[in-house]
């Protein structure tokens, strides 16, 4: 009896991770290395020239963006460095940000979420505030840095426009960056305005 | 019925045992740092050093992160919401800026200013900044004279303002790195970019901490 019980569990047991094997490699398939996520991105030119200061004098400080360890890792003259260009040398409160690192800040926050980007970006930048990169620093998600915009202020103004700079069109054709639309004499102050705010 | 009270004296000393262990841990728990994180980053900064200055006291580690230790996850016995070292020059260790004026600035308009002591060292508790919020601006000022009897005592020497601003740190230590500055950290703070121009500027550095020095415990704008 014992001995019939003891070979009823053996099978089973075997069975059973056979069956996990299976799952297992079912799930594991081997990465496509030539698989892309196009994403849709707001204007970088804009972004550049007008919020890219902006983001990283509010959010990219050594102890909140500025550091290694976050997705949205921001790079600045006030903060961290990219390290990967002019062999290192870059030192933190030195040398001005760099275009590299302007281009780095855009592609870490494009890429947070990449998918809700490019659907915000296909309706036009409409209700922005599902995009995490808003959803934080409004307290509508846990931030650990606390309230760090609001929706009233310069600097949420001065992202919100940028972000409603079509760069497709209707039927999803993409706009040539130089045929795309200026930012409002408004909205270039209330940039210059949050960028000015200590 | 006596088997009954001797199961019930069994469970009685189970639970008691089970309470007995719960506590136990509980106390290693709050005697004992279990955040590994936090335990290794204390555990880094290695030993007082009494031939430096005066183990546990107000003057020591000068240029640590004070906030590791006096914070709630300890070891100190005080928390401090703010604190840090301010240094004459980028590099050298022994030139620690006395009696300098630190202006911090919240969010709310709100100011307090604090003074450092003979090793550079200042600090902020929680109850002397009550309304203070994140993000911070401050900036370090040093007179001639800090309370002093003659009409250029409170002239300035040297003003530095921080570039960026505080967004929740409160050790000064934890960005302002001691000995380093590289794309993480732009180094201690410090009055002067260079220690030539230390040398020449010729600030007054105590020659020795603790001191006879009458302590300067307010700024000009606190004092009654």
């Amino acid at each position: 009896m014992k001995a019939t019980a003891l070979r009823t569990a053996v099978i089973m047991g075997v069975g059973g991770a056979a069956l996990g094997l299976l799952a297992l490699a079912a799930c594991a398939s081997s990465p496509d290395e030539n698989r892309l996520t196009v994403v849709i991105t707001p204007d970088f030119n804009t972004y550049v020239t007008s919020v890219d200061a902006y983001l990283t004098r509010r959010c990219g400080s050594l102890d909140c963006h500025g550091q290694p360890g976050r997705a949205y890792r921001i790079y600045s003259r006030e903060g961290y460095r990219l390290y990967t260009i002019q062999d290192g040398s870059l030192v933190s409160g030195q040398q001005p940000t760099q275009p590299e690192e302007q281009r780095a800040n855009f592609q870490a926050l494009v890429s947070l979420e990449p998918e809700e980007m490019s659907r915000l970006m296909g309706r036009q930048g409409e209700n922005p505030n599902q995009l995490l990169f808003l959803r934080k620093p409004l307290k509508i998600e846990r931030h650990k840095g606390g309230p760090a915009m609001a929706e009233d202020d310069p600097g949420y103004l001065c992202v919100t426009s940028w972000l409603k700079i079509p760069v497709v069109q209707g039927d999803g054709t993409p706009i040539p960056p130089a045929q795309r639309a200026k930012l409002s004499a408004n909205a270039l102050r209330n940039c210059q305005t949050a960028t000015d705010f200590p | 019925m006596r088997h009954s009270h001797h199961s019930l004296r069994e469970r009685l000393g189970a639970s008691l045992a089970l309470f007995a262990g719960v506590a136990l841990v509980g106390s290693m728990g709050s005697s004992c740092n279990l955040d590994p994180v936090h335990r290794a980053g204390v555990n880094n900064l290695g030993d007082e050093q009494p031939d430096l200055y005066p183990p546990e006291t107000e003057y020591h580690r000068p240029g640590e992160p004070c906030a590791l230790c006096h914070s709630s996850a300890g070891p100190a016995d005080t928390q401090f919401v703010l604190a840090g070292t301010i240094f004459w020059g980028p590099d050298r260790y022994d030139r620690r800026v006395d009696k300098a004026y630190v202006r911090i600035g919240g969010p709310e308009k709100t100011t307090k200013c604090f003074v450092t002591n003979c090793n550079g060292n200042f600090y902020v508790r929680s109850e002397d900044y009550k309304n203070l919020k994140f993000p911070l601006l401050v900036s370090v000022e040093r007179v001639n004279d800090p309370a002093g009897p003659g009409p250029d005592a409170e002239k300035s020497i040297r003003v530095r303002r921080m570039s960026s601003h505080i967004g929740r740190e409160a050790s000064c230590a934890t960005c302002h790195i001691l000995g380093l500055r590289d794309f993480g950290s732009p180094g201690q703070i410090r009055m002067y970019d260079t220690e030539s121009e230390v040398d020449v500027a010729k600030p007054p550095i105590p020659a020795q901490c603790p001191n006879e020095d009458p302590p300067v415990p307010q700024c000009p704008e606190d004092r009654p």
